[in-house]
């Protein structure tokens, strides 16, 4: 069980990094993870995930955290 | 001669299924049945109506009252003919001198063992005795009227509804047969013999402490009063009806409302109902007072804070002060800061409007319902799979199948009618494999052939389900046929890589699910050979961290096996509102638009901006669970609720309300002050199902009119309160009745296009998809391609276990499971308000003797019992049917606080919640938890608020 929501944003996206582990190579795993993220994820859950990255103090998967890059580096260059 | 089915009429035996036709002549009329009509069906059907007693057309033919005898030339005496079927060539009498008399020596034996007090028996102008006792022309009763009429045997008041007068029973058996074939339950039976013989619950007991289940079936199958509803006893004989569908479960079954006036007096199940075919369960039949009960919100009402009395005002100055207030938050905190929640029990246009509101009028797609927290992976699992979120079959499916696989489901008591349907499939040889933590009742089926129970721990199906796949792919019971021509490639081969892996053999996976490696074999071996296999699970399916997995672990078993696309297979997801499917259908989730159309496909979006004259937000908004989160950070602030009691249902009851109370306005519609509403700041009266019109569409996709049948008790119907609201925010809104929202949403919608309240009028009900490619709906999906891909294929889906979080440990050694009962619904704010308090009238926590005895508990103990969320306090019933190490509870009762110890965990791909899976420890307590006396305390406050609603004018200023 998480606390705060900032933990909770991390947990959800690792979450989705373990459940689809075996769905290839890390590269491939973040492709799904992204395209989650993209298709369901508001944009406030967006916006908290790229300040969790920025900040360096959450544990990110692997995965995970190629797919948080990804989406960040998106929502920057769109912003 | 034309024959129309005519659902008033009944036609003495069931309807033969036969292809073949037979012509036979009856009283010189040439008719033409299907083989294996009986004489009476086949003389029904010509308008020759045959006197009977102990026949009725939804129980086998029973041959006890003979009143039924007729002449056929050529065979010797006076057969019944319920229990004769046609012959080709036949001649048949039905009607001379000789068949005359003889029925009226019958009714004439009948009658001196009854009391004759029609004129004031409650049955008077609607028992089928009095009617045949007229039909057969009976005018004198030789033997006098002393008989064994058991004048002085004792009613049986037990139950709440309806009451057993034994003295006028004529030993017809209907309701013992009713009880057996159309129930399933067998609580009946006859005792004694000849004169003697008498009708009696279980073991001579009274109705409410017997197995009986109150589905009431033997009620409507009784031809006299001995069996009679309470509500007619007081009231009186209906004189009108409407049909209308049930709003409590998934099921959705149609009923005739019987009125007095305005008044309603019983509720009918309707034999022309697809879903139901003329059967209910206690609640949809019976649990109808909540309708009319005093706590019904009767005005609207408004105040500054949560801690102000309410100040009850029109509706006018409530929509005023409601949209003044959101537009005044939106002006201060943006575009995003407020939001809505749709409610799975409205109806498909009261649903689609609130959306709409919130996509239109708000501005955001902050839109979600309560099937977040039960079936939202249903839509994730199978859409990714099969291209479709929703169930692939009918309910009459399950007739056809020959294994039944069922998951986390626990269709007796949450899915009352298709339970008996099932049981009635398993009485006739289909074989049952069960894959639950607990021996749920259909285990116990009477008469049940080949049944395997695999009781796993909970929160491991996905690991028990990629077990069962493993076994198919390598002991070669693959569909290879199927899986070339209807499933995606690439997906396939990738899946049955991952799933060949050793990991995934019965024998690697028992220690996770505590399931001996040979019985998943066994089960694996069994539905894989079965020649249909069908599915069906619940939430114990959804409500976990990998629920979503689970749902396409288990369309990869069908699609592996073959078993889709036809008749007795498919994927069935057994929903547990009336409406859920109709409430994600209308496009309640943030990130799509009615039809699952996604928010960011600019071609979808464009169609809507044009009807709805404004530009929608292309990003997905927030789910229930992130509307929380936003409330606590101040950045969302206002919410508009219909029909959902978000404070009662979702997990972890201290965060809910935390972020309940900060919000600046709480916008709640519902019948009664519900828990959410105790938080609210506008208080709109809802409708309930009897006051409004409009459609649900129930788990097998089937859309089925809501009728009204009486005014609105504040006078409005739950969609015209969001249509003023929507005016009042300056976002025009223009209905006159629901038949016009339902064509705006067949013109958006291309699974509906088809659809319209002339359409239903005519079918009856309708399954979706209903459009030109398929014009009269899809009562089986999927039958030759999938809609998904370019080339309409399936795709299989790698299934990866990932065990919860939520893990057993020394503090919290026990797993919680949640679930319901019978004759409670969910939040119990309808089931509570009726006589169903008779069987259930507090959540009780249920465990195994093994775990009670460590800890001194008996059953009846207070238990405190503690997660890493809270504590509550609950009673204690040591149960056999639990595992060591798993305890359950249901959480009907508010001040239970059941959710008050479900964390926060979700699944990975919805955030659906795990009510399923909470680490917790137990002890034995004295008094209630602290979470409990504040809840105590804050009710009794809140209904303080209320009763000085009126007075209280200087609430808010
Ligand atoms: S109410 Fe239903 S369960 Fe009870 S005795 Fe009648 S048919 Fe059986
Ligand atoms: S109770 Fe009614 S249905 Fe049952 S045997 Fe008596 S008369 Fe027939
Ligand atoms: S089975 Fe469901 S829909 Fe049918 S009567 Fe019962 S509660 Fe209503
Ligand atoms: S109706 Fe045929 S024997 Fe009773």
């Amino acid at each position: 069980m998480f606390h705060t929501e900032e933990e909770s944003i991390v947990t959800m996206i690792n979450h989705i990094a373990q459940n689809n582990v075996s769905a290839g190579s890390e590269s491939e795993v973040a492709d799904i993870v992204e395209n989650h993220i993209t298709k369901f994820w508001s944009r406030r859950m967006k916006k908290i995930l790229a300040e969790q990255l920025a900040n360096g103090t959450e544990e990110f998967e692997p995965a995970a955290k190629l797919a948080a890059e990804r989406l960040s580096a998106k929502m920057s260059a769109s912003a | 001669m034309l024959q129309h089915f005519d659902p008033n009429k009944d036609y003495g035996t069931p309807a033969s299924l036969s292809e073949k036709m037979v012509t036979l002549e009856i009283d010189g009329v040439e008719v033409t049945v299907p083989e294996g009509t009986s004489v009476m069906r086949a003389a029904a059907l010509h308008d020759i109506n045959i006197p009977k007693l102990c026949a009725s057309d939804n129980l086998e033919a029973y041959g006890s009252c003979r009143i039924c005898a007729v002449q056929i030339e050529g065979r010797r005496g006076t057969p019944a003919s319920c229990t004769t079927p046609v012959d080709a060539g036949m001649k048949v009498t039905t009607q001379n001198d000789k068949l005359a008399k003889l029925r009226r020596n019958i009714m004439e034996l009948y009658i001196s063992d009854h009391p004759l007090d029609c004129l004031t028996c409650p049955a008077n102008g609607d028992c089928e005795l009095q009617d045949m006792a007229g039909a057969v022309g009976l005018r004198e009763v030789r033997y006098g009227f002393d008989g064994e009429n058991h004048l002085d045997s004792q009613k049986d008041h037990s139950n709440p509804y309806f009451t057993f007068d034994p003295s006028k029973c004529i030993v017809c058996s209907r309701c013992v047969r009713a009880c057996g074939e159309v129930q399933g339950t067998f609580a009946l039976t006859i005792d004694g013999r000849g004169f003697d013989s008498k009708v009696a619950a279980g073991q001579d007991e009274q109705f409410l402490d017997s197995e009986c289940v109150s589905c009431g079936a033997c009620v409507q199958a009784c031809p006299t009063s001995t069996l009679m509803e309470k509500s007619v006893i007081d009231m009186g004989v209906p004189e009108h009806s409407v049909t209308t569908t049930c709003a409590y479960c998934g099921v959705g079954c149609s009923f005739k409302a019987e009125m007095k006036g305005d008044q309603l007096v019983r509720m009918v199940p309707a034999k022309e109902g697809d879903a139901n075919h003329g059967h209910s369960c206690v609640k949809g039949r019976f649990a109808f007072g909540y309708a009319t009960h005093k706590d019904r919100i009767k005005a609207p009402m408004i105040r500054d804070s949560i801690d102000q009395p309410w100040k009850e005002v029109s509706w006018e100055e409530a929509i005023g002060f409601a949209a003044k207030r959101l537009k005044d938050i939106q002006a201060q905190y943006g575009r995003e800061s407020i939001g809505g929640i749709t409610s799975s029990r409205c109806t498909n246009e009261e649903t689609y409007l609130v959306q709409k509101l919130i996509r239109a009028a708000f501005g955001n797609n902050n839109t979600d319902t309560c099937a977040r927290v039960c079936h939202s992976p249903t839509g994730y699992g199978l859409k990714q799979t099969l291209g479709e979120s929703a169930g692939t079959q009918t309910f009459d499916s399950v007739m056809f199948s020959d294994c039944i696989l069922v998951i986390g489901a626990n269709p007796t008591d949450a899915h009352p009618v298709f339970g008996s349907l099932m049981r009635r499939r398993l009485r006739e040889g289909a074989s049952l494999i069960v894959t639950d933590p607990r021996e749920i009742d259909l285990l116990s089926t009477p008469h049940l052939g080949d049944a395997t129970h695999l009781p796993l721990r909970p929160g491991t199906n996905v690991a028990m389900v990629n077990a069962l796949a493993h076994v198919v792919v390598t002991e070669g019971y693959e569909d290879k046929e199927f899986i070339a021509s209807r499933c995606e490639g690439d997906a396939y081969a990738k899946w049955r890589e991952f799933i060949i892996e050793e990991r995934h053999a019965p024998e690697n996976v028992e220690e996770i699910t505590g399931v001996k490696a040979e019985k998943v074999r066994e089960a694996a071996r069994k539905f894989a050979t079965a020649k249909n296999a069908s599915i069906y699970y619940g939430l114990g399916v959804t409500e976990h961290s990998q629920g979503s997995t689970t749902v396409m672990g288990i369309a990869n078993l069908a699609l592996a096996t073959g078993n889709m696309g036809r008749e007795g297979v498919g994927v069935n997801p057994l929903r547990g509102q009336n409406n859920v499917q109709g409430s994600c259908d209308m496009g309640s989730f943030p990130h799509e638009l009615p039809g699952y159309q996604h928010v960011s496909d600019a071609v979808a979006r464009a169609r809507f901006e044009k009807v709805w004259g404004v530009k929608l937000d292309d990003e997905p908004g927030l789910r229930i669970p992130n509307m929380f989160d936003a409330a606590l950070s101040g950045e969302f602030r206002a919410m508009y609720v219909q029909g959902e009691d978000i404070a009662q249902s979702d997990p972890n009851t201290q965060h809910v309300e935390a972020a309940l109370s900060a919000l600046d306005c709480l916008i709640v519609q519902d019948i009664f002050l519900n828990e959410t509403a105790k938080f609210a700041h506008v208080l709109l009266p809802g409708s309930t199902f009897l006051e409004k019109n409009g459609t649900f569409t129930n788990a097998e996709r089937r859309i089925n009119r809501v009728r009204k049948v009486m005014a609105p008790v504040a006078g409005k119907e739950d969609w015209e309160v969001t249509v003023d609201l929507a005016n009042a925010l300056g976002y025009p809104m223009n209905y006159s009745h629901p038949s016009e929202i339902m064509d705006e949403i067949a013109s958006l919608t291309p699974s509906f296009a088809n659809v319209s309240y002339d359409a239903l009028e005519e079918h009856g009900s309708l399954q979706w998809p209903c459009n030109d490619e398929f014009p009269m709906g899809s009562p089986i999906m999927h039958t030759e391609s999938f809609p998904i891909g370019d080339e309409g294929k399936a795709l299989f889906a790698v299934t990866e276990f990932v065990p919860t979080t939520e893990r057993a440990n020394s503090r919290f050694p026990l797993l919680l499971t949640t679930g319901r009962i019978l004759s409670q619904y969910n939040v119990g704010a309808q089931t509570r308000r009726t006589d169903n308090q008779a069987w259930h009238d507090e959540d009780i926590l249920e465990l195994h003797p093994h775990d009670a005895e460590e800890r001194g508990i008996k059953t009846g103990d207070w238990l405190g019992i503690t997660s890493r969320a809270g504590q509550t306090v609950l009673r204690a019933r040591v149960a056999e049917r639990m595992q060591p190490g798993v305890v359950y509870t249901t959480f009907h009762h508010p001040g239970s606080g059941a959710n008050v110890i479900t964390t926060n965990n979700s699944d990975w791909a919805t955030n659906c919640p795990e009510y399923k899976v909470t680490a917790v420890q137990v002890e034995k307590v004295s008094q209630p938890s602290e979470w409990q006396k504040n809840f105590q305390d804050n009710h009794e406050r809140q209904y303080e608020f209320l009763r000085g609603s009126a007075s209280s004018a200087d609430a808010v200023k």
